[in-house]
């Protein structure tokens, strides 16, 4: 039962194409034993260096979105409600030649509007649209607005070829939240 | 000012600021936990230094193999800083030099240097 459990969550994973999966609070300390698993795995897997590189910083900016959220998104939440919202599932994985970055989090419902209208307005800039909002922000031109979309998802548009995401409502207080790179 | 040297390590940049000389460089990766904390005090002093100098040379060298984004926030902040020490009457020099097969990170370098209106920036590849 117990192998034939793991087993079929291993073929799950298997048919999604994920190659690396990680489900738990999200820490510096695991940033950092995560990257290396993962700069190791695609050096073994000769993968081409832009590719690496840029996983590799797509991977680095959503965990650190995930724990700056957590961090900062709501002060007034106790111990345990900040250590849900940095709960969070990452996914590495290659489909069709195309690999991704996927992760997922808790967040606050009010975040859920200005935090999709930052991504969307994100997803419809073309490359010098991305290029200068990235450097106005960088600047301080634009309110960073912590809560929302700041530097670290305009980094993760420049480097993907493309990304969704979405939202699903958990309840009245909470929604998931999840965003996954192509690159 | 005293000479600052602070290690390279897996997450933090090689720091090497020779104040003497006006020789300063950052080398290696830079995605440290709390980037205000790595590089405040280091850049801080790198100011209050500049803006001591006029009619010196001064030479900055980036060799940077990755960065996060909340390090290209220091990093446009230091241009800046490095920038004014230009306008102030110093001959600046920065080079960015990045791996010859990484062409985002030379794509990063210009966009950095585009904005400089003093001092002069040089681009670098190193072999791979």
């Amino acid at each position: 039962m117990l192998a034939e459990e793991m087993y079929n969550f291993r073929g799950f994973l298997q048919d999604k194409g994920i190659i690396f999966c990680y489900s738990g609070y999200m820490t510096e300390e695991v940033l950092t034993g995560i990257g290396n698993a993962i700069k190791k795995k695609l050096e073994l897997e000769n993968t081409e260096k832009s590719i690496s590189k840029g996983l590799f910083s797509i991977f680095v900016e959503q965990v650190q979105n995930v724990i700056r959220y957590s961090a900062e998104g709501a002060p007034d939440l106790g111990d345990e409600e900040t250590k849900e919202l940095r709960y969070g599932v990452l996914t590495v994985g290659k489909r069709d030649e195309v690999y991704f970055v996927s992760c997922g989090n808790l967040i606050m419902q009010p975040d859920v509007s200005r935090l999709g209208s930052s991504l969307d307005h994100i997803q419809n800039l073309d490359k010098d649209g991305l290029k200068s909002l990235y450097k106005e922000t960088l600047k301080g031109e634009t309110p960073e607005g912590s809560k929302g979309a700041g530097v670290g998802f305009i980094d993760i548009a420049r480097r993907a070829q493309n990304f969704n995401y979405d939202f699903t409502k958990v309840d009245d207080d909470h929604s998931y939240f999840c965003l996954e790179a192509y690159i | 000012m005293e000479n600052i040297k602070i290690e390279g390590m897996e997450r933090s940049p090689e720091v090497d600021f020779d104040f003497g000389a006006n020789v300063f460089s950052l080398k290696g990766e830079s995605y440290p936990e709390d980037v205000t904390s790595f590089f405040g005090p280091v850049i801080g002093k790198l100011e209050e230094h500049l803006g001591s100098l006029s009619g010196e040379k001064v030479q900055f060298n980036f060799e940077l193999i990755y960065f996060n984004s909340s390090t290209a926030k220091v990093l446009m902040g230091l241009f800046e800083i490095l920038d004014e020490a230009a306008a102030a009457g110093n001959s600046v020099l920065i080079t960015w030099a990045h791996e010859e097969d990484d062409d985002n990170m030379e794509e990063m370098g210009e966009e950095f240097g585009e904005d400089l209106e003093n001092a002069k920036f040089e681009l670098k590849k190193i072999a791979v």
